[in-house]
């Protein structure tokens, strides 16, 4: 095969090498920082976010080109997700920044796994290849049991990384002997060429088939369904809570691109079978998830398994097969990070030096201490629980309208019964926070800026829910 | 121009948030001036709108501001509809609220709620406007439900009152009744016409008016007449006809300012606008329009009688602005939508003045509200009496003020009329003249005029209001006196409504009445030899004959006429019929669902039952998570064989 | 059966064998010295589909490096066997129930049905001269480029990561300080004093 190297497939990839030169030059930079002065690094790594935003903006949004013989591809779709990704980075970064340097932990380290995280969701996002898609998990994957274990004197935080790194690597195994059964059927690893051989083959060979199903176990260990899930109750305790944030908000952007590259971009001529395959998983995950969330104290762990739920709930979207039933899961992941985001932003903003609000008890009473961010919290918990008008009631609708448009109505039905289970412990938290006493009567620390993004995010879950149509048309457009 | 638009419906909305929200911040000086200025924003651009509309005679504005969604084809839409309806509506609703919310000032200033009381009515400026300029039923509804809600907000609003708690639960629950019959009729639009556009819907009708529904197996309706009866039971409810009237009266427990606002000006004729705007559809409907006649004469007339043995003085002016709904009502139904809403134009303003004047009375007379404790007025507050007497004399249609033209050109129409029950509601109209003048003066000379009744510490401190409060009463007069001579050749007989309006050839009274049109001086001088005019004359000489020269003779009456009075007293029975059989109906049947249905089935079994069972469940696969890692993984194991499986033996 | 059918049996039963003995063996010592058994014999196999450059490298890296890093780890930590088979029999019975049925249906797909030769021909013999690892090179920098790439930021990761979660600076740590050595005075180092001699009394 006769290949020719074109420079401009360098300028395709401007936002992740430019992502990838800044994470370097932070890396050396924040050598010659003391700790007094590590606000540099975390300055710099917005500008460097800043940076990969205007570029993806510039370059984005034109035709959908590949490069690099196919293993990239660049549209529409990708760039939306991936300045999305930059937005939720830069709020994580933000409002973990006050709670690492209480914890001595802000380390020029942290920032710089966020950033390679981050890359190596670009490259999931934007991966038209098997073997890139698998490295970009890697590189997250890498990234993040490097952060949860980036306290190293706590005990749990070391355990959750240690269970995450051998899960993980299961999972990643068993991806990557389902991509080689894909690649022994195919005898390709591009993506297009795949799903062109697929639909030559037929139904009948059980090769891809399997194949599938071990992509699958991959793909639900990435994005927490069930009975996948195991990892995400003690990895989301475990891990310090700026940790969390990062991992309950923007990986779920990355697993819904790393669902839409490999099922949907490589693998329609398989939609019969994962469609059947995501609807076990998705009512198993909804079912599991609201289930057993009510059962925990530690609200970490509440979360946890509201995450767990709500991607069964985004899977709904995706097996629906349609552009409407893939928009609406996207709006729907999109609407997710922003509402994890908020929410473990309220948790670390009520953290403070030597105290970490992460049981459901230290909510109570919030209204008394801050009654602003008891507000935003009861934006976030309504709109997770799907109460209109919030973002989170909107997305909930447009999924179940894609489920119920290609006749699964008993589906959708489910679906609303598990979310009806699952508002018990998010009215719960609303309950603790504005009719039980506090127990300690401290106002709500955080630096202006933090709360001022912080009020931002929640306030844009509110707008969304009333005001979705732009959103969810961005969706449509770069979708069809 | 659509930037306007917005400015315009959005600034009260940003004054009520200011004062609502952050009213602690902003204070009470604060509240009314960020207030008032955005109502006062929203009334000029208002004027520049009605310039751009109707006197430069600019296109119809009609688009789309936001698509809120789409879904099954149906979009759901904010979108403006302005033309010269639009246009005069929010001319009066924003000049109205103008005057109200500066005599607020005055009215409102010793009360705790200061900043609450102006945040709702700037934000109830909002939603009428939203209603007014809506142009799909969508956000009609939208409009309609909140100015529901800030109305049931605003008559409560002394809530520690019990009477002010029940009241606004009443007009709440009665206005529920209406809306369910709104919100069906717009059902029934969405469900045959695919669309919520009024223009869409509009264009539709005609091809509609031979299509029947089934409502009860076996017997056909016709559609439209079941769309309209529906929308009209809507208006019912807001615009208080009977039997839905109920509530008003009873709203006079709220602050004064709101009752002149809401419950005279605007929001109670939003169901006479709601109906203009429909006209397209009522007209396809001769039943429907008999309805609207009839339930509108019925309320001009019982309603006026009623107003004649009241004695709280907001009281007396609510029970006469009933009557006047119903005299609005009667045009829509003799399909003269124009004096309708001419009608509603000159009432606003002479209604609202009377309020105002009343609430000035009752400042005066520290809060005490009963006519038969005053008495003698005149000389202690000369502008409120001025004033007064402009607006009672347009109420009841003296020749060449506002509320003589409109009234009788809607008793001209019903005249001409050829609706089924027309003749029945032209009696009803012309005996209701008479009962105007009567109970218009009786209340006037009883408050202005003869014995000083009141307590000598009230008498010692009566006074003329301040300024803040004589003031919106002056600025109302001015349209009280005069805005009928200037504008009833437009409105009524020029074509200020075409293409906005529209009437079946058949159904043209107006037109009909146009042939006989020689100018406003004519009328008046035409007035004078009809019999209305008589007719108010003779009220008004009977009310000074009883109340000014024999005032021993009413209670004589009252005596001979006991159960004449008791009937009217207790207002025909229509409260005590709702409040014990219908409320106390709905409450048997409540406690019964309550006590066996919902405690023990629905809580007990279901609700109690499926919450224990889903604790349950919970806390034993809580006991899955053990912690240890090769469990997880073997669940992942298991997983992976289960998806395996299920391919294999599919 | 051609020799190097042969040698392909006997290459995968070591291959099989070697791998049970690393999962049921009590020692970890042999465990790991039965998993660099299991690498030679893969690599024999890689040899023998032409693939020399992974043969080599698998030893090279794995034997040489990974396997023998791991040894000294295991001797270092000095694990106690006997706790970590605790429970084993218990869950024997359900692992390997699980595992038969796994086995039992990927053999479903392992047969001349999907991977007959029919259906995967065999790869053609290459000439003597042939170069494996310049043709991998050449694949490598060329059509995989940017995976190649990418592989470089997940080890630049590993690197990080590896150094974030050891290297720590402890407080009560010893050590030298050349550049102090070098900057040393006379001073800071001999005091002399004057003493009055000491005498026996």
């Amino acid at each position: 095969m006769a290949y020719v190297f074109s420079p401009s497939d360098l300028v395709q990839v401007a936002p992740e090498i430019f992502i990838l030169s800044m994470a370097c030059v932070i890396l050396i930079v924040d050598l010659f920082l003391d700790d007094r002065r590590r606000y540099v690094t975390h300055l710099l790594c917005q500008v460097t976010l800043l940076g990969a935003a205007v570029l993806t903006y510039m370059l984005g949004f034109g035709e959908t080109t590949m490069a690099f013989s196919g293993a990239y591809i660049h549209d529409a779709f990708g760039d939306v997700l991936k300045i999305a990704m930059y937005v939720v980075t830069a709020a994580v970064f933000l409002y973990s920044r006050d709670y690492l340097k209480d914890r001595n932990l802000l380390k020029g380290e942290y920032f710089v796994l966020g950033l390679f995280g981050l890359l190596g969701m670009m490259i999931m996002v934007s991966a038209a290849n098997l073997l890139v898609i698998y490295l970009g998990i890697e590189l997250l994957a890498l990234s993040l049991y490097a952060l949860v274990a980036f306290d190293r004197d706590n005990k749990t935080a070391a355990e959750a990384a240690m269970k995450y790194f051998v899960l993980g690597a299961i999972a990643s195994g068993m991806l990557l002997y389902g991509m080689s059964m894909i690649y022994g059927t195919t005898g390709t690893l591009s993506s297009t060429e795949i799903a062109a051989r697929l639909v030559d083959l037929g139904s009948d060979d059980l090769v891809p088939i399997f194949g599938l199903v071990f992509i699958m176990v991959g793909i639900g260990f990435k994005l927490g369904v069930v009975p996948f899930h195991m990892w995400v109750p003690d990895i989301y305790q475990g891990a310090p809570t700026s940790v969390t944030l990062y991992i309950g908000s923007i990986p779920k952007i990355a697993g819904f691109a790393l669902v839409m590259r490999l099922l949907v971009d490589t693998l329609p001529g398989l939609v019969v079978d994962w469609q059947a395959m995501l609807i076990i998983l998705a009512v198993l995950s909804m079912a599991i998830g609201n289930i057993v969330a009510i059962a925990q104290t530690n609200i970490k762990r509440m979360l946890a398994y509201s995450t767990i739920s709500h991607m069964g709930f985004l899977l709904l979207g995706v097996l629906s097969g349609t552009t409407e039933g893939y928009s609406s899961a996207m709006f729907y992941t999109l609407v997710y990070s922003m509402m994890a985001l908020g929410s473990f932003g309220i948790l670390l903003l009520m953290s403070r030096s030597g105290f970490d609000a992460e049981m459901l008890d230290d909510m109570k009473g919030l209204n008394r201490r801050s009654p602003w961010f008891a507000g935003m919290m009861l934006i976030m918990m309504f709109s997770m629980a799907g109460v209109p008008p919030m973002a989170g009631f909107y997305a909930k609708l447009s999924v179940l309208a894609a489920v119920v448009d290609i006749g699964l109505v008993w589906l959708a039905i489910v679906a609303v019964l598990f979310s009806v289970i699952g508002a018990f412990y998010y009215l719960r938290v609303i309950k603790l926070m504005y009719f039980d006493e506090p127990v300690d009567d401290s106002p709500l620390g955080g630096s202006a800026d933090v709360r001022f993004v912080l009020s931002l995010n929640g306030l844009a879950v509110l707008g969304l829910g009333i005001f979705p149509a732009g959103l969810m048309g961005l969706c449509l457009q770069v979708l069809s | 121009m659509e930037s306007v638009y917005l400015a315009l419906v959005l600034a009260p909305l940003v004054g009520a948030i200011a004062a609502g929200l952050f009213g602690k911040l902003i204070g009470r000086t604060g509240s009314h001036w960020v207030t008032i200025l955005g109502v006062g924003a929203s009334f000029a651009l208002s004027l520049v709108v009605f310039k751009h509309i109707v006197l430069d005679g600019a296109e119809v504005y009609n688009a789309t501001v936001y698509t809120w969604m789409v879904s099954e084809g149906i979009r759901f839409e904010v979108g403006f509809l302005v033309d010269s309806l639009t246009a005069l509506m929010i001319c009066v609703v924003t000049f109205v609220s103008l005057m109200v919310h500066i005599y607020t000032i005055g009215y409102m200033h010793e009360d705790p709620g200061y900043q609450r009381f102006f945040s709702y009515i700037a934000l109830f400026t909002f939603a009428m406007l939203m209603l007014v300029m809506s142009n799909n039923f969508l956000q009609l509804f939208f409009g309609w439900e909140a100015v529901g809600l800030v109305s049931y907000l605003l008559i409560g609003f002394w809530y520690e009152r019990d009477t002010a708690i029940f009241a606004n639960m009443k007009a709440f629950l009665v206005n529920r009744i209406g809306d369910f019959g709104f919100l069906l009729g717009i059902g029934l639009i969405l469900a045959n016409f695919g669309s919520l556009d009024y223009h869409e819907v509009f264009a539709q009708a005609p091809t509609m008016v031979t299509e029947s529904i089934e409502i009860l197996p076996g017997s056909a309706w016709s559609l439209m007449t079941v769309i309209c009866i529906l929308l009209f039971i809507g208006a019912m409810g807001k615009s208080a006809q009977v039997p839905l009237h109920v509530w008003l009266p009873d709203s006079m427990e709220g602050p004064t300012p709101i009752s002149a606002l809401i419950h005279a000006a605007t929001m109670v004729t939003a169901g006479i606008f709601m109906v203009a705007r429909m006209s397209p559809l009522f007209e396809t409907s001769e039943t429907a329009l008999s309805v609207v006649l009839v339930i509108g004469a019925l309320t001009s007339f019982l309603m006026g009688l009623v107003g004649i043995v009241q004695n709280d003085i907001k009281r007396v002016v609510a029970y006469s602005t009933l009557s006047q709904l119903g005299y609005m009502t009667v045009a829509l139904g003799a399909s003269a939508y124009a004096a309708g809403i001419f009608h509603l134009m000159t009432h606003a303003f002479f209604k609202a003045l009377l309020f105002l004047a009343a609430g000035s009375v009752i400042i005066g007379m520290h809060h005490d509200q009963d006519i038969r404790n005053m008495g003698g007025l005149k000389k202690y507050m000369p502008i409120t009496y001025w004033t007064s007497l402009i607006g009672t004399l347009a109420l009841i249609g003296f020749p060449g003020f506002s509320g003589f033209f409109s009234k009788d050109a809607i008793i001209e129409a019903t005249h001409a009329s050829s609706i089924p029950g027309s003749s029945f509601a032209y009696v009803l109209v012309l005996a209701g003249v008479f009962v105007t003048a009567l109970y218009s003066f009786r209340m006037f000379f009883l408050v202005f005029h003869g014995k000083e009744r009141m307590d000598d510490h009230t008498r010692e401190h009566l006074h003329e209001s301040s300024g803040v409060v004589v003031w919106p009463l002056i600025l109302l007069a001015i349209p009280s006196l005069g805005i009928g001579y200037l504008t009833i050749g437009d409105v009524l007989f020029g074509d200020y409504f075409d293409g906005v309006i529209h009437v079946a050839a058949n159904h043209d009274v107006l037109g009909h009445l146009a042939g006989d049109w020689h100018g406003a001086t004519a009328m008046i001088t035409h007035g004078i030899m009809a019999p209305p005019f008589w007719l108010a004359m003779g009220g008004l000489a009977t009310a000074a004959y009883l109340y000014l020269m024999r005032p021993e003779l009413p209670g004589k009456i009252k005596d001979r006429l006991q159960i004449f009075v008791t009937i009217l007293e207790n207002k025909y029975g229509f409260d005590d019929f709702n409040q014990k059989y219908i409320a106390g109906g709905c409450r048997g049947i409540g406690n019964l669902l309550w006590k066996v249905g919902d405690e023990k089935l629905i809580d007990g079994l279901m609700v109690n039952g499926s919450a224990r069972t889903v604790g349950w469940v919970s806390s034993i696969v809580r006991q899955v998570q053990t912690g240890m890692m090769y469990h997880y993984a073997f669940a992942m194991i298991l997983g992976l064989l289960g998806l395996l499986t299920w391919f294999v033996i599919r | 059966m051609t020799f190097e059918l042969f040698i392909f049996y006997v290459f995968a039963t070591v291959t099989v064998a070697s791998a049970v003995v690393v999962i049921s063996s009590r020692n970890p010592v042999y465990s790991a010295l039965a998993l660099v058994l299991t690498f030679f014999s893969c690599s024999g196999i890689w040899m023998l589909a032409e693939a020399e450059f992974l043969a080599i490298v698998l030893v090279l890296v794995y034997v040489g490096a990974v396997m023998v890093l791991f040894l000294f780890v295991v001797m270092m930590l000095d694990i106690n066997i006997a706790v970590l088979s605790q429970g084993f029999m218990s869950y024997l019975p359900v692992g390997v129930g699980v595992a038969l049925a796994v086995v039992a249906e990927m053999a479903l797909l392992v047969g001349s049905k999907y991977f007959g030769a029919d259906i995967i021909p065999p790869p053609e013999r290459h000439v003597a001269e042939y170069n494996n690892t310049a043709e991998l090179g050449n694949v490598l920098y060329t059509v995989h480029m940017y995976a190649f790439e990418i592989a470089s930021v997940i080890l630049l990761v590993a690197i990080i990561a590896a150094i974030v979660l050891t290297l720590r600076k402890r407080p009560l740590t010893r050590y030298q300080s050349p550049e102090k050595q070098v900057a040393v005075r006379r001073e800071d180092r001999i005091r002399v004093i004057n003493m009055k001699a000491e005498t026996e009394e």
